[in-house]
């Protein structure tokens, strides 16, 4: 799947909100779509997932895709398991096969025991549940998530955790946003970063790992030069004390 | 398309956005055939009232889904597919009423025939034996739903989102709709009136508000599939 010189614009006289993106989406990949609020993230997952159709440029070559919109209000007049239903044959499930699938999960998030609740009295998590549930029952090749863990119990944010390990396992495209840093952090190929004019730059890899933070860090140098290093160690940002310590001093 | 359809049907029947236009169907027709004096002319009116109806059932089913339940559809289905099903369901389920009507005028209104008829049997066997009639009615019915269906899918969202302008702009359309000349539906009815010189012939809607009913259609549809996959979030309010 790839996208070319992809902009998106709420109208003719809108700013842009998402421009010039252009990107591979190779199979099997894990991509994190960071920015701040407002910058685009939701905009460009949904014109990703052919939610919308892009203002400029192309989107070629998408599998059969999941989406999980980063609210799900419910407010349908079904039940969860009738909505489940209705969403498994929308993605071309049949029958049996529908069911058995709608049952799979619902047990898998620990939905089962609400889904014959009405959509509309659903709690905001089983809710999400549903919306997940609706985007992972075609095992799709294009899994998108949009703060999908927002919400979840801890155990299905597990549970949501290791379906989206096996979609990439299974040679699936997973994108998602979330503002916990460390969710599935590590396990990232791809960063989408999002600047302040709507452009994105694409980094490979996981982020690193920030330094842990604390009241004091002691960071050793060893150097027989010691009037130079210390020079320049002082000239450092944030270094607070500096202590020298000469062991074996050698007298001319 | 037919998990789209069925879809979208259950959500048609769920809502009730069913309920009000089937009562104000059943009240508009009902005072059409206490006023009419031919079967001919009862159903150009059951036809003509067809046009509200339908926008309005329109009008429900594009304000049913929420935004981010239409969302997930359309990644699953496309929303060209998700939008026109959408837009059929309420032409079928005005079709429906259209069969239902026709079939009620048929038993109820003046008989087609020379001698008075009475008792149902008569009435049907009357109705057979002008079939013309029967199957003009259902032909400017056609027109009408067409005619209904485009004022629903042009005054309402994606198109237009704002609750109020909608109402009030799809209530202006059926009026112009019903009243202008130019509409396919008014010229439908104002052809058909204007051959009933006698009781016993079939009043056709003429080949010209057909094919531009039919063009309408297209046009309004075209124009809202496009709005539905460019936009993606339109306002979700009740009818």
């Amino acid at each position: 799947m790839r996208l070319d010189a992809v902009g998106k614009r709420y109208g003719i006289r809108q700013p842009w909100v998402v421009r010039g993106v252009t990107a591979e989406l190779p199979a099997g990949r894990l991509i994190r779509v960071s920015g701040r609020n407002g910058s685009g993230k939701s905009t460009l997952l949904r014109v990703v997932a052919g939610v919308s159709l892009p203002s400029a440029g192309k989107v070629t070559g998408r599998p059969h895709t999941g989406y999980v919109p980063e609210r799900f209000p419910g407010g349908l007049p079904f039940s969860g398991r009738e909505y489940l239903l209705h969403l498994a044959r929308v993605h071309g499930l049949r029958g049996d096969e529908a069911r058995r699938r709608v049952g799979q999960w619902l047990e898998r998030l620990g939905a089962a025991g609400y889904a014959d609740q009405s959509l509309r009295t659903m709690s905001k998590g089983m809710c999400q549940k549903m919306a997940i549930a609706q985007a992972l029952l075609p095992s799709p090749g294009l899994l998108i998530l949009d703060e999908a863990w927002t919400g979840l119990d801890q155990a299905a944010r597990a549970e949501l955790d290791a379906a989206v390990g096996e979609r990439v396992a299974a040679g699936g495209t997973v994108l998602f946003v979330d503002h916990d840093q460390a969710r599935l952090a590590g396990r990232e190929d791809e960063r989408w970063n999002f600047d302040t004019a709507g452009g994105v730059t694409v980094l490979a890899g996981p982020a690193p790992q920030a330094a842990p933070q604390a009241e004091r860090v002691t960071i050793r140098l060893e150097t027989t030069s010691a009037a130079d290093v210390i020079g320049r160690v002082r000239a450092i940002d944030g270094v607070r004390v500096i202590s020298v310590d000469v062991e074996g001093r050698q007298d001319s | 398309m037919t998990a789209l359809l069925r879809y979208q049907t259950a959500i048609l029947l769920r809502s009730h956005r069913w309920i009000f236009p089937l009562i104000a169907y059943g009240l508009l027709i009902a005072v059409g055939a206490a006023g009419s004096t031919s079967l001919a002319e009862t159903l150009d009116w059951t036809g003509a009232m067809l046009v509200p109806v339908v926008a309005f059932l329109t009008r429900g089913m594009l304000t049913a889904e929420p935004d981010a339940a239409r969302a997930c559809v359309c990644a699953a289905a496309g929303p060209v597919r998700a939008q026109l099903a959408t837009l059929i369901v309420p032409l079928g389920a005005g079709a429906v009423l259209a069969v239902a009507a026709t079939v009620f005028d048929v038993l109820t209104a003046e008989a087609a025939a020379k001698a008075p008829v009475s008792g149902l049997p008569g009435k049907v066997t009357a109705a057979a034996d002008h079939p013309g009639i029967v199957l003009a009615g259902l032909l400017i019915a056609l027109v009408c739903l067409l005619v209904g269906s485009a004022v629903g899918a042009l005054c309402n969202p994606p198109l237009l989102r704002h609750p109020a302008a909608a109402m009030l702009s799809t209530l202006a359309a059926i009026i112009l709709a019903l009243a202008a000349g130019v509409s396919p539906a008014s010229a439908a009815i104002s052809h058909s009136t204007a051959q009933s010189a006698s009781p016993l012939a079939a009043n056709w809607p003429g080949a010209g508000p057909l094919i531009g009913a039919a063009c309408l259609v297209v046009v309004t549809w075209a124009v809202s599939v496009i709005a539905g996959s460019r936009r993606d979030t339109w306002s979700v309010s009740s009818s």
